[in-house]
């Protein structure tokens, strides 16, 4: 199961864990507690933008909510299954029920915190 | 499988303009006589096996700009990547030169192939790329032109693909009475 912490080439950690269609159901479908999950490609200059707030909102939930994230490029059978029509898409989960979705989004960390944590009121 | 002793070209593999492109270096770079004298492939989808090939290479950067991983491990990006490349391929390596002229510090050969980079890669969307990120506020018109034009000749402006949203959000909460919970 792959849910190793990497790090980016700056050295920074990447609290966004990647998940292949191996992981999806173990770590979402079948997880606990709420969950955040990013479509994203990396050619996408959207999900550029919003990495630096999305990690930043990880750090910020310190473990209150867990952000994945699935590149639609090397997963499409993920994408598809969820009807993701473009990137990036943010699709919340809770006891492996789908409880938001957003689709594009500004990239500052209000905007990403509040997508992410909206369907829960998570406290942070 | 590359080969550590050439510089190696990282390009967009899902942007048809770049794929094109790259697949004419990989082509050009291997003449049937003669020796390689540099190796092309898409960036591809895994941060880590990129890192392998250069520890300072990040995913997001080489999407976000064409890279040349030397044999010494140094990295040459955008125009210079491009001049690098002119340089190395037998067909285009008699014009090459001009690229490092220098006048008192000012290379005007290699600043003109800097910004024909930055003009071709703003314009990808124009010519179909799959895969071009955010588009340029002076580029949309003329997509949108193009792409009614060929509507009027019965033709798709590019393959199907996945958009990538703009930054206007379009919500979609689903949430059920019985599902709020409270955390944290």
């Amino acid at each position: 199961m792959d849910t190793r912490m990497t790090h980016n080439a700056a050295g920074l950690l990447d609290r966004i864990q990647p998940l292949s269609g191996d992981t999806f159901n173990a770590m979402v479908l079948k997880g606990s507690g709420p969950i955040a999950v990013e479509f994203m490609s990396y050619g996408c200059g959207y999900c550029r933008a919003v990495e630096p707030f999305l990690q930043q909102a990880a750090e910020k939930l310190d473990g209150k909510e867990q952000i994945f994230r699935v590149n639609i490029d090397a997963e499409p059978e993920i994408s598809a299954s969820f009807e993701v029509e473009g990137t990036p898409t943010f699709i919340m989960f809770l006891g492996g029920r789908e409880m938001g979705r957003v689709e594009g989004i500004q990239p500052t960390l209000a905007n990403v915190m509040g997508v992410v944590t909206q369907p829960f009121d998570i406290q942070y | 499988m590359t080969n550590p002793i050439l510089p190696l070209l990282l390009f967009d593999g899902a942007c048809a303009v770049c794929d094109r492109i790259g697949h004419w270096v990989q082509k050009a770079a291997h003449p049937r006589s003669g020796m390689a004298t540099l190796e092309a492939r898409a960036i591809g989808n895994d941060p880590t096996e990129l890192r392998t090939l250069n520890p300072n290479l990040d995913i997001w950067d080489a999407y976000a700009i064409i890279h040349l991983l030397m044999p010494d491990g140094s990295m040459k990006t955008g125009g210079e990547a491009v001049a690098e490349v002119f340089r190395r391929l037998p067909a285009t390596r008699w014009f090459a030169w001009c690229f490092a002229i220098s006048l008192f510090g000012f290379k005007p050969f290699q600043q003109l192939l800097n910004l024909g980079y930055v003009i071709l890669d703003d314009v990808r969307p124009i010519f179909g790329c799959d895969s071009c990120g955010t588009q340029r506020a002076w580029v949309k018109p003329i997509i949108r032109v193009v792409a009614w034009t060929k509507s009027l000749f019965g033709k798709s402006t590019t393959k199907a693909a996945t958009p990538h949203f703009s930054q206007a959000a379009n919500i979609t909460p689903r949430p059920t009475s019985a599902s709020m919970n409270k955390v944290g």
